[in-house]
């Protein structure tokens, strides 16, 4: 497969648009007004899909289809959601079980139909599906097993509905298969700048090391046992990119790089994980509470060093020559500080790649997000001339310079 | 997450306003004093617009100064034709321009690496001061710069521009 990114953008909005009139259908039946937040596209390892979701419960329905695209594809709620669903349906406590398992199946159903018929719409073409499943499940377990394959990393389509008002929130997500993906890639593909898939799956092979090895890194550091999750290249149009990050308040740095490619690098910790990385780099905890000065300058050089192993890294695998200026330190709302980066490539291109790993650890408050923001057409121009060969290559020089 | 939750307090009981979220490079209108809410503005800004005489209210979320420097096909997106956008939709929903009234904030300098020149934020606040100007829409309130980020919610039936942040007390405009 080559990866276009004009048809990336095409089937971003056509899962987008999709994921709208699935929207629309649940506002319909139950009033609940409904606003799709976010779709992106990513690519992720095979495993880690759906991994986002947590060990949450989670209610839905999920299908396989086939015609013009293939592939599977799930609807889900979170248990409030659902509950919400169905009382909207069956006012009241009357719904027992059976009949709230038949009320989200019912509404599931409507809405992905609205779905698959956007998309074979727009496609011109008949997409047939099998007859809902109703699931319940937890976690990642909800979406429906990819075909196995040759390939172990995969395209998921993911979108993201908020309710207004309410605190219904769910998810479509799509698994296509890979042959039929392929093609309708390149039938809307826009010319000779796609990049070749084999070479996306090396550069996030090569983030996820380069993650694993900066977890090392701040064990090392902190003491703190941590461990690297998810890893996926996403894309979507600039102005979702901010949405990527939570609106919560983060903590972290930035950094600015220049070379092939050119772009940002965040490393973003959420107020708990950020004190207690802090307190973990230092030889005592400072008196006060939350977050001291001598917290914000640990964070700070916790980030240079995470930066410069990740910008590094890529510099290492592309052959090319990465700078990157010293880290600034922030801490503010999640997307205000994504913000100003999304607007400073904004000014050259109407989609990103966004690279997203995450960082976290079982036993304390402990998440970390390392978020980058390459220019896309100098990640283009980078991954046209990474030589596939060089995915053998890259874990002895990842060990080399993550490891110091 | 619901940025906002905290205000319902400060309602009438029963009767709280619709909430109508706007997101970035949208606007939205109302004339039935909803609040609209639009969150994480760094270098974006929001430009809030009030008739109260007809009591339509309308938010944009704008994210670049000008239409004209990039190839997009989305207005909203933009300070100029974004304003541009939400004024001609105001009007069409009964407001009168002549009575229109801005409050804007946004407009951050915050993580702006760009080595020569205004940075995004001013010059997307420049562009909307300019656009506002040409229609002769005063702005009677705003809270613009600085190096933070900003969430905004316009209360459309005292037109009241409530803009939170991080790490600062909340302003109501």
């Amino acid at each position: 497969m080559r990866v276009d990114v004009q048809a990336l953008g095409t089937l971003n909005q056509l899962a987008h648009e999709g994921a709208q009139a699935a929207a629309r259908a649940l506002g319909q039946m139950t009033g609940i007004d409904a606003a799709v937040e976010v779709t992106r596209i990513s690519l992720v390892d095979r495993v880690e899909a759906g991994e986002e979701l947590g060990d949450e419960p989670f209610v839905g329905v999920r299908f396989e289809f086939e015609g013009a695209l293939s592939g599977e594809t799930a609807l889900v709620f979170d248990r409030e959601g659902a509950a919400d669903v169905v009382d909207a349906l069956v006012p009241g406590d009357a719904a027992d079980d059976r009949m709230a398992r038949s009320s989200v199946e019912e509404v599931g159903n409507i809405m992905m139909s609205g779905f698959i018929d956007g998309w074979a719409d727009f496609l011109g073409a008949t997409i047939d599906h099998t007859p809902p499943e109703y699931i319940e499940r937890r976690g990642a377990a909800v979406l429906p097993a990819s075909e196995t394959g040759a390939h172990d990393q995969i395209f998921v389509f993911r979108s993201e509905v908020e309710c207004l008002g309410d605190p219904v929130s769910f998810y479509i997500y799509m698994l296509p298969a890979y042959d039929p993906l392929a093609d309708l890639m390149a039938d809307h593909a826009a010319g000779e700048d796609a990049i070749p898939i084999e070479k996306l799956e090396v550069f996030n092979r090569m983030t996820r090391r380069g993650t694993e090895k900066a977890a090392e890194n701040v064990e090392t550091m902190t003491g703190i046992e941590t461990t690297a999750e998810v890893t996926r290249t996403s894309f979507c149009p600039i102005e979702d990119v901010p949405k990527q990050v939570g609106n919560d308040t983060y903590v972290g740095t930035v950094v600015e790089f220049t070379g092939t490619p050119s772009g940002f690098l965040l490393v973003l910790f959420d107020e708990p994980s950020a004190v207690t990385v802090a307190e973990a780099l230092m030889p005592m905890a400072p008196e006060g509470e939350g977050l001291t000065d001598r917290h914000r300058s640990a964070i700070e050089e916790l980030g240079n060093i995470l930066s410069s192993g990740f910008v590094d890294g890529w510099a290492n695998v592309l052959q090319q020559s990465i700078d990157h200026t010293p880290p600034r330190l922030v801490h503010d709302m999640g997307r205000a500080i994504v913000d100003p980066l999304a607007a400073q490539l904004g000014q050259h291109q109407r989609h990103a790649f966004t690279v997203d790993s995450t960082m976290r650890t079982e036993d304390v408050a402990f998440e970390c997000g390392i978020h980058a923001l390459p220019d896309e057409r100098q990640l283009r121009e980078a991954l046209d001339e990474l030589l596939v060969e060089r995915a053998e290559e890259t874990e002895a020089d990842v060990e080399r310079i993550f490891g110091s | 997450m619901k940025v906002y939750d905290g205000s319902r307090t400060d309602e009438t009981a029963g009767t709280d306003p619709e909430r109508v979220k706007v997101g970035i490079a949208e606007y939205e209108v109302t004339t039935d004093g909803a609040h609209l809410t639009t969150s994480g503005l760094g270098s974006c800004i929001g430009v809030g617009l009030v008739d109260a005489a007809s009591g339509v209210a309308g938010l944009v979320h704008v994210m670049l100064p000008s239409a004209e420097e990039v190839d997009d096909d989305n207005p909203a997106k933009f300070a100029d034709s974004g304003t541009e956008l939400l004024v001609a939709e105001m009007e069409r929903q009964g407001a009168d321009v002549s009575s229109l009234r801005a409050k804007i904030a946004g407009g951050s300098d915050m993580l702006d690496f760009s080595d020569s020149g205004a940075s995004i934020g001013a010059r997307n606040a420049d562009q909307v001061r300019e656009t506002l100007g040409d229609h002769g829409i005063p702005i009677v309130g705003e809270d613009v710069g600085g190096d933070h980020g900003r969430s905004l919610r316009l209360e459309a039936a005292t037109g009241d521009l409530v803009v939170k942040s991080a790490n600062e007390p909340d302003r109501r405009l």
